[in-house]
């Protein structure tokens, strides 16, 4: 096995687009992969091991009774009590401050925690914020996870978070609540999303704000007025600017970006918006040294883990050289 | 229990909470008592074992250094107690030997689930697949999808980096493919 194949293992494992895949949990990673895979027919080892290793095998768990348990446990209690009563004073006496020495430190844990409950309960709402490259996982009060992208922000009352501001890119897992219907909102600059439980993915970069939804389904209420409603497997993009509206089926000749739980998947893309695409994310501006490569496409899933590893891979993928020089990404070609 | 509880919980337990020590207690017993039991193919070992382990855990809390991966860590101190143990009863010179001819991580049918539309023949055969391979290859395999424990974790409980361990699992697989395809399922069968 070689070097090259031992990554892309590596990344087809920890690719969540292709464990929708192997799961066929998910039509446009289906798309993808099926597409992938056609192109790449050296990589069907390496592609069936991944699988094999995700799919993996079931087993018949066996868990002891829960009487076993306690008295195995109460055995160890026993020998434990014992020992205790063995030891010498003096140990008990390190014990003891080391005892108070924690209380210390948890006391001054405790102060920090209650003005730090102060502080959210003056103002109702939160926020969290990433900085450029920073990526986190959320988990909201109802059990719905966001994935945040780089230099993004969601917005949402304390009281209240299954409704949500969003400026930059997330991808939402929307957990559904089937004893009360409770509904779901994203808003953006250009429009509001309306969930029941789903997944998808919104981004408002540029002038606009595109929503993918692979799971479930979706209305749309855009700012002008109108709704759209969606079905798993398309995009809907709108500018609030140019009241512009482009809804459609994700193909394989469609181009389009998306970004989910840390990898880019770009279908038909020229290299400057892939780059566009990175500059929002990591703060940096790119300057193309040979203005031809702005057109040069890509299709593909782009690790974004950090700024070096999502560099490397547009780099392979478009025969590339990128160097950076600060804050600026220099592009030429290989 | 989730990872920032757990965390808690073990937190409480080095500084001496009893409480603590007996919910890590229910919480891994029985699942360190099913690896003890494929490795040394002995219950009345593994549950001797288990309780000195235990007991040795509580005792030398203080000194147990920064734990990072509770679950790895019982499964890797466990795992050496063990072997430990059984290197002095049996005089193994070392635990690769042990491995070797050993039937360490055998597994029967009635443990495997295979799909519905599969037969109860089907299992018997998996199980015997499983078994010809290395006995690395089937402690990965034991402990990603019997235990649940992620790669960086088997990786920490076999002590090997985590390259090999997706080499062994990539291996295993290929061999179960090679096996299965080239109709020696049929030849497994026909023994039966």
């Amino acid at each position: 096995m070689n070097e090259s194949n031992r990554s892309l293992l590596e990344i087809l494992l920890n690719d969540s687009s292709f464990e929708n895949w192997v799961n066929k949990s998910n039509q446009n990673d289906m798309e993808f992969w099926e597409s992938w895979i056609s192109n790449n027919p050296d990589k069907m080892e390496t592609v069936y091991s991944a699988k094999s290793i995700l799919t993996g095998i079931s087993f018949n768990k066996t868990v002891l009774p829960e009487g076993k348990i306690n008295m195995e446990l109460s055995a160890v209690l026993e020998q434990i009590s014992t020992n205790d009563t063995d030891k010498a004073i003096p140990l008990t006496r390190i014990l003891s401050s080391r005892v108070q020495k924690y209380t210390a430190v948890a006391a001054v844990g405790i102060l920090f925690i209650v003005l730090g409950n102060l502080f959210i309960n003056s103002s109702s709402l939160i926020t969290h914020k990433t900085g450029f490259g920073e990526i986190i996982d959320l988990k909201l009060p109802d059990g719905t996870s966001v994935v945040l992208n780089g230099n993004s922000e969601i917005t949402y009352d304390k009281d209240n978070s299954r409704d949500i501001a969003l400026k930059g890119e997330a991808y939402f897992k929307v957990k559904s609540i089937p004893s009360t219907k409770a509904k779901f909102w994203v808003k953006t600059k250009d429009l509001r999303v309306e969930v029941f439980g789903t997944q998808f993915h919104v981004n408002t970069r540029e002038d606009k704000t595109d929503v993918l939804l692979d799971e479930g389904s979706i209305y749309l209420v855009l700012n002008n007025g109108s709704t759209k409603k969606m079905v798993p497997g398309e995009l809907v993009s709108f500018s609030n600017d140019s009241n512009t509206v482009l809804h459609e089926k994700v193909t394989k000749e469609l181009s389009y970006s998306l970004w989910r739980e840390g990898t880019y998947i770009f279908n038909n893309i020229t290299l400057e918006e892939v780059m566009k695409n990175v500059e929002h994310a990591y703060g940096v501006e790119t300057e193309f040294i040979d203005e031809s490569l702005k057109l040069e496409p890509l299709t593909g899933g782009v690790p974004n883990q950090n700024l070096k590893i999502c560099l490397s891979a547009i780099e392979k993928s478009t025969g590339t050289r990128i160097v950076q020089k600060g804050n600026r990404l220099l592009i030429f070609k290989n | 229990m989730d990872d920032s509880s757990e965390k808690t919980i073990w937190h409480l337990f080095v500084e001496g909470e009893v409480k603590a020590f007996s919910t890590l207690f229910k919480s891994y017993y029985s699942q360190l008592h099913n690896y003890g039991l494929k490795i040394s193919g002995n219950s009345s070992i593994t549950e001797d074992c288990l309780q000195t382990f235990f007991v040795y855990l509580y005792d030398n809390r203080q000194n147990l250094g920064t734990v990072n991966h509770i679950k790895a860590y019982l499964f890797v101190s466990f795992r050496r107690a063990l072997l430990k143990n059984l290197k002095k009863e049996r005089k193994y010179t070392n635990y690769e030997e042990y491995f070797e001819i050993s039937k360490v991580f055998e597994f029967s049918a009635e443990e495997l689930i295979v799909e519905q539309e599969f037969t109860n023949v089907r299992s018997h055969a998996l199980s015997q697949l499983l078994n010809r391979l290395s006995a690395r290859e089937r402690e990965s395999i034991y402990l990603k999808y019997y235990s649940g424990l992620t790669t960086h974790e088997i990786a920490e409980v076999m002590e090997i980096s985590y390259q090999s361990v997706l080499n062994t699992l990539q291996k295993a697989f290929t061999k179960l493919r090679g096996h299965i395809e080239s109709g020696q399922i049929e030849q497994v069968f026909k023994l039966n």
